[in-house]
């Protein structure tokens, strides 16, 4: 293998480890969204996920217990946003937006005395038989188990949704909750399911980055991936699919950003930051052009007013 | 409020009747018992006691407010009685949610569909039943076809519920019950978004359910229904049952209305025509998704109506001439002036007035005070410059308020406070305020008590003096009382337009919102053949048609 | 069986803001004291350094009325946009490019005497920050798309423009390295009101007054503030009501856009005299709690623009006595405002209890 290809492999490499904590909030806050719930404090809960997972393995030794402590926490936080719009109707867009100030704000304040130390966490190896594909295995299988984790959760999302009782009435929570009311279910219920849910994959998504894509914890390690995530949950029409192909583009963008300012590349750095935002704003644009927002479940937003 | 002088069922209604004796030794299914619910001050159920029997349909007759709707919503666990008990096979049960009726064996199909569009029929049906985790959709498609043939409802299980018409999804709703069993079935006004044909399919669906031993309730204000399915009747007034007996105990429809007011009621007004003048609203070749080729014009001091189910077109046709839709294809005029033209600026003095059918979405905004309710088509009115007078505003909504007796008087209050028909009137309060040239009223008496009807149909028809009406409704006895002249529409044309005296073709009225065009009305068989594909179901209407009792009902009320 | 149940309200809680708001403060401190607790920080005398250092004295109180000037101008331009459900969270990159905006003008005409360097910064900084906020609106208007997510990316492109001009073409030579412009000319930088009564309180405040009052006139007394307020409230009755719809959701965003960019002029030439990052701060943010809380009424927006500047200069003497880290800021805000959001519910609603057979 000649040194081009071995780089554009690399790179490739890279974006798969760059996309993957995109992809696991994106797929959370699809399930959240399906369910009707918009939360946008994703960006508060991968990042407290961030950091409970690196104080959980810092201080257990086992990156296992860093990446539930980081679900929970994620969930935890999220139960915070059912809270405000489930059982006080406050405003969904607001409360997700308080959330990720608060979310924000803890991990800053909690991590502080953290900052800089690294861990043990998670370390790649190679999947047997697979990662011996030319091309496919160097890009695909020589990861860590938190990237193999996520190549199970596209298709369990679709199975979910497509072929189970619980995702027919969580699906029917999210686009028409009189009518799953009616049917005997509880909207509410399911959506607290959905905003948990949710919140636990966003926080596993913030785990990534501080026990594999780094081993230590830094200040605002996401740099806005949950609102990247939250975008591509309406690029994604919704649907499993197109969330991976979005989640790998920005890993790619990432990567591509990382390798360019290593090679010392002339471009300054604060407008080469620019490119995962930018790349954003015309990711939405060419969706909604195409009547994204359409595809939005119905109900997605309306609080659920109580029975009188 | 004569009902719509259509034809019905040609089944003669012995068979279904005798199969129907078979269950009316059983105890009733549910007993409501003493039930009371009030909202705020408003008494809707007071005291109200009746028995749901199995085989048996039992109609709820009511106006619109008598407390039907409440009732029946408790009976179905979606809200909960203040006071009384809900017996089920004798015993008194709680219903804390839809659940726990479901789980009794009672089941309503809602007036607004609740069903998922993007889901299908099977999907819909299955939704919260399924006994498996794992869902197969092939097995779903199967045991919902099967369903469907056993009771005769005509549906495709695997088709996409957005995409079905009114009368599919009806039965989509209807399926839902069956499917659980439910021994009770509740039907909310099923009728309203039906074509005649429709209807008659629903009354054999019901009277073949009644057969296999399920309880149903239909509730309705539509009287010559009532009197073609029900075994029983039960007629609340004002939250209180007034009467109840079997059907064979009423002689007609005007004894009906009488027990259901409480007075001699079938509305009438004394409308004097008034020679036209010049046109004020002139629509040629309108086309455009809903729409296809509609030419209408309307004078000064005509009241022209549409007619016809909701749904076929009305919408899209309100919408290209108020300004809420561009036209696609075809031109609309307003006072002689473009559609472009016309609709530039914001709204002023002698234009046209739009009194929606949704008061509370579209014409006002609930929280805000009546002052700024009323400047959201009369700001133009009072602007000096850039700025707002307000004051005058005040006083001018102070009087408007006085003269069309909008309660509660109170203009600071928030337009929540008002109810439907004062709200009502306070949108025709501003929009006649404007002194408009051209007024389209959409169902403007919905939802309104009789005397806010009388007092609406009296405004509509004193505007005639300086305008020209365009009302837009699904009630025929208020077109028929208003209008000069009637357009009846279907899918997106209009069949007909014909001026009130035509009386043969008023007769045919139902037959036309059914899309049957009566070219030939002296002779009703050639109309028939030329128009419904389906022999089997026409069978017999043709005699129907020319029932002398209908047509003394509709033009003669007593 | 008695069980409490929920009713809506006829008509809203009266004086429902100020206690709601009074009792989301509580929870909120009763939150961030425990937190503190668990990091080894005494509570309670965090609290009194918190409450001193925000409102206890005329220094803390000109401390927080400084802050207080730009978080009201933002918090005007949010409000007015949230009342639209416009959801502009760009306020935080708006202000970036008023400050850039206004640091061009400056940088453009260095000669300019004051009575003319003034008005033209403050223009400058309106119209970067409108435009700043117009693109967003005309994605949305256009092409349908969410302008949560648009604004958000547009902060995150704008707080990195600012920082590419300052480390790059703007750099102060003489600056040793640090991203920053060369300090301001005399003329352009707005002065105290009067250094022996009010201290160090400047023109700005002068700047929001009117700022205010030509706002509240607009919105109560013309016709366009009107159509504003009922475009709000139900868009389909606006659009019913032939109102520009569009145009009004243009207007509000580039409004809110234009104050945002006053707010980055003042911080810029007032508190720091020059262009640097360190302006950046999080008003943007800090303004959508205050826009909220106040459901656009000025009074209550000054009220409450003042009250979490004092949080937020309570804060920073946290971190100078206590070391507790300047994030403790965040969790306050974060907190107060899901506590809002939670009891705004008693607002709408209330429990009865109603008996049951």
């Amino acid at each position: 293998m000649d040194m081009d290809t071995a780089l554009l492999l690399s790179i490739l490499a890279a974006t798969v480890q760059s996309g993957t904590p995109i992809l696991y909030a994106t797929l959370g806050e699809m399930f959240t969204e399906r369910s009707g719930v918009l939360n946008l404090g994703v960006e508060g809960m991968m990042i407290v996920g961030a950091f409970t997972a690196f104080l959980a393995t810092h201080l257990t030794g086992n990156p296992w217990a860093g990446v539930l402590a980081a679900g929970l926490c994620g969930g935890g936080l999220s139960l915070l946003h059912g809270v405000v719009c489930l059982v006080f109707q406050g405003n969904q867009v607001v409360s997700g937006l308080a959330l990720t100030i608060l979310g924000l704000g803890l991990a800053d304040f909690l991590g502080t005395p953290y900052v800089g130390i690294t861990t043990t966490g998670f370390q790649a190896f190679a999947v047997p038989v697979l990662a011996d594909i030319p091309v496919l295995g160097t890009i695909f299988f020589r990861h860590d188990a938190l990237v193999y984790l996520s190549y199970l959760l596209p298709p369990l999302f679709w199975l979910f949704m497509a072929r189970t009782r619980a995702g027919l009435a969580l699906r029917a929570a999210g686009e028409h909750p009189a009518a799953a009311s009616a049917a005997g279910l509880s909207p509410v219920r399911i959506r607290w399911c959905g905003i948990f849910t949710g919140g636990f994959l966003a926080g596993l998504g913030g785990a990534y980055l501080s026990l594999a894509y780094t081993h230590l914890w830094t200040n605002n390690m996401t740099s806005g991936r949950g609102w990247i995530a939250v975008a591509l949950v309406i690029f994604a029409f919704w649907r499993p699919g197109r969330a991976v192909f979005g989640a790998y583009l920005f890993g790619g963008v990432m990567a591509l950003q990382l390798r360019l300012q290593a090679m010392g590349a002339n471009l300054p750095s604060s407008l080469m930051l620019m490119l995962p935002y930018a790349l954003t704003v015309l990711v939405l644009l060419a969706s909604s052009a195409r009547g994204g927002g359409r595809a939005a479940p119905a109900a997605l937003g309306v609080n659920i007013e109580p029975e009188e | 409020m004569s009902d719509t002088p259509h034809t019905h069922a040609a089944v003669a209604p012995e068979t279904p009747r005798r199969a129907r004796e078979a269950h009316a030794h059983l105890p009733p299914v549910v007993r409501l018992d003493g039930i009371c619910k009030s909202f705020g001050k408003v008494r809707a159920n007071h005291d109200i006691t009746l028995d749901i029997r199995p085989g048996c349909i039992k109609a709820l007759l009511g106006e619109n407010g008598a407390g039907k709707s409440t009732l029946m919503s408790i009976l179905a666990g979606k809200l909960r009685q203040d006071s009384g008990s809900i017996i089920v096979d004798g015993t008194p049960t709680v219903f804390a949610s839809p659940r726990d009726a479901l789980r009794a064996g009672i089941g309503m199909v809602y007036q607004h569909f609740m069903l998922v569009d993007s889901m299908t029929v099977a999907e819909n049906v299955l939704l919260g039943q399924s006994p498996h985790m794992l869902l197969r959709p092939a097995r779903m498609r199967d045991e919902v076809a099967a369903l469907a043939e056993r009771y005769g409802l005509a549906v495709e299980p695997a088709a996409r519920v957005g995409g079905l018409s009114m009368g599919e999804r009806q039965r989509v709703e209807i399926l839902k019950l069956l499917y659980r069993d439910s021994r009770v079935l509740i039907l909310d006004e099923p009728t309203a978004v039906l074509t005649p044909r429709e209807t008659d399919q629903l009354f054999e669906a019901m009277w073949r359910m009644a057969d296999q031993g399920k309880a149903l309730v239909f509730i309705s204000h539509k009287l010559q229904e009532v009197l073609t399915v029900a075994d029983e009747i039960a007629i609340l007034r004002r939250g209180e049952v007034v009467d109840e007996f079997s059907e064979a105990d009423v002689p007609n429809q005007t004894v009906l209305a009488n027990r259901m007011v409480g007075r001699d009621v079938v509305l009438q007004v004394d409308a004097k025509r008034l020679a036209p003048v010049d046109t004020v609203l002139s629509v040629e070749h309108l086309s455009g998704p809903g729409l296809s080729d509609v030419s209408l014009t309307v004078r000064r001091g005509e009241i022209v109506a549409i007619a016809g189910v909701a749904g076929n077109g009305q919408k899209e046709l309100v919408e290209a001439i108020c300004g809420l839709a561009r036209p696609e294809a075809g031109e609309v005029r307003i006072l002689g002036r473009p559609w472009r033209e016309f609709f530039a600026g914001p709204p002023g003095r002698r234009g046209l007035a739009y009194i929606p059918e949704d008061r509370q979405g579209l014409a006002t905004c609930r929280q805000l005070d009546l002052v700024d309710n009323f400047l959201l088509t009369t700001r133009n009115l009072f602007a000096k410059g850039v700025f707002l007078d307000r004051a005058e505003a005040v006083n001018a909504v102070k009087r408007v308020v006085w003269e069309y007796n909008v309660q509660p008087g109170d203009i600071t209050a928030s337009a929540r406070a008002l109810s439907g028909g004062n709200l009502q009137k306070l949108v025709i309060g501003r929009e006649f305020f404007r002194k408009p040239e051209v007024i389209v009223a959409e169902n403007p008496t919905q939802g309104l008590d009789i005397s806010a009807t009388e007092e609406v149909w009296g405004r509509l028809l004193e505007a005639r003096s300086t305008a020209g009406v365009l009302l837009v409704t699904g009630d025929l006895n208020e077109a028929l009382e208003l209008a000069d002249r009637i357009a009846v529409m279907y899918r997106g044309r209009f069949i007909d337009v014909f001026d009130k005296d035509d009386a043969a073709k008023v007769q045919a009225i139902g037959l036309m919102m059914a899309g049957v065009r009566p070219d030939e009305p002296d002779e009703p068989d050639e109309a028939d053949k030329a128009g419904e594909p389906d022999e089997a179901d026409k069978a017999g209407e043709p005699d129907e048609l020319g029932d002398p009792d209908q047509k003394d009902e509709a033009e003669t009320p007593a | 069986m008695f069980l409490p149940r929920v009713v809506k309200r006829q008509e809203p809680l009266q004086w429902g803001s100020f206690f709601i708001f009074a009792a989301a403060l509580v929870v909120s401190l009763g939150v961030s004291c425990a937190l503190l607790a668990v990091h080894g920080k005494p509570p309670l005398k965090a609290l009194a350094v918190l409450w001193s250092g925000g409102f206890g004295g005329p220094f803390a109180l000109e401390d927080t009325l400084l802050k207080s000037i730009p978080i009201f101008l933002c918090s005007l331009g949010v409000a007015v946009s949230f009342r639209m459900q416009v959801w502009n969270i760009g306020a935080e990159g708006q202000f970036a490019l008023g400050a850039v905006g206004a640091t061009w003008a400056v940088l453009a005409f260095p000669g300019l005497p004051m009575w003319a360097m003034m008005p033209v910064m403050f223009l400058c900084a309106a119209v970067a920050g409108g435009l700043w906020a117009a693109v967003p609106a005309v994605l949305r208007l256009r092409f349908g798309m969410n302008e949560i997510i648009s604004t958000l990316m547009f902060n995150y492109i704008g707080i990195l423009f600012l920082q590419f001009l300052v480390y790059g073409a703007w750099k102060d030579p003489a600056s040793f390295g640090f991203p920053m412009t060369p300090i301001f000319p005399k003329a352009a930088i707005i002065g105290p009101i009067s250094p022996a009564t009010l201290g160090r309180v400047h023109w700005g405040l002068a700047v929001c007054a009117g700022v205010a009052v030509l706002l509240a006139v607009f919105l109560k007394r013309t016709r366009l503030g009107f159509e504003l307020l009922a475009g709000g409230e139900n868009p389909r009755a606006a659009r019913y009501a032939r109102m520009p719809y569009n145009l009004l959701v243009l207007l509000v965003m580039s409004l809110c856009g234009a104050l945002a960019g006053f707010a980055g002029c003042i911080e810029t030439s007032a508190t720091v005299n020059r262009l640097q990052p360190s302006i950046m701060v999080g008003y943007g943010y800090t303004a959508i709690v205050v826009a909220w809380l106040s459901r656009l009424r000025v009074s209550s927006i000054a009220c409450f623009a003042f009250l979490l500047a004092g949080l937020r200069v309570g804060v920073e003497h946290l971190q100078l006595d206590l070391q507790v880290p300047a994030a403790f800021g965040g969790i306050l805000e974060g907190m107060i405002l899901l506590s809002v959001l939670a009891g705004q519910f008693f607002d709408r609603y209330r429990f009865t209890l109603k008996g049951r057979s």
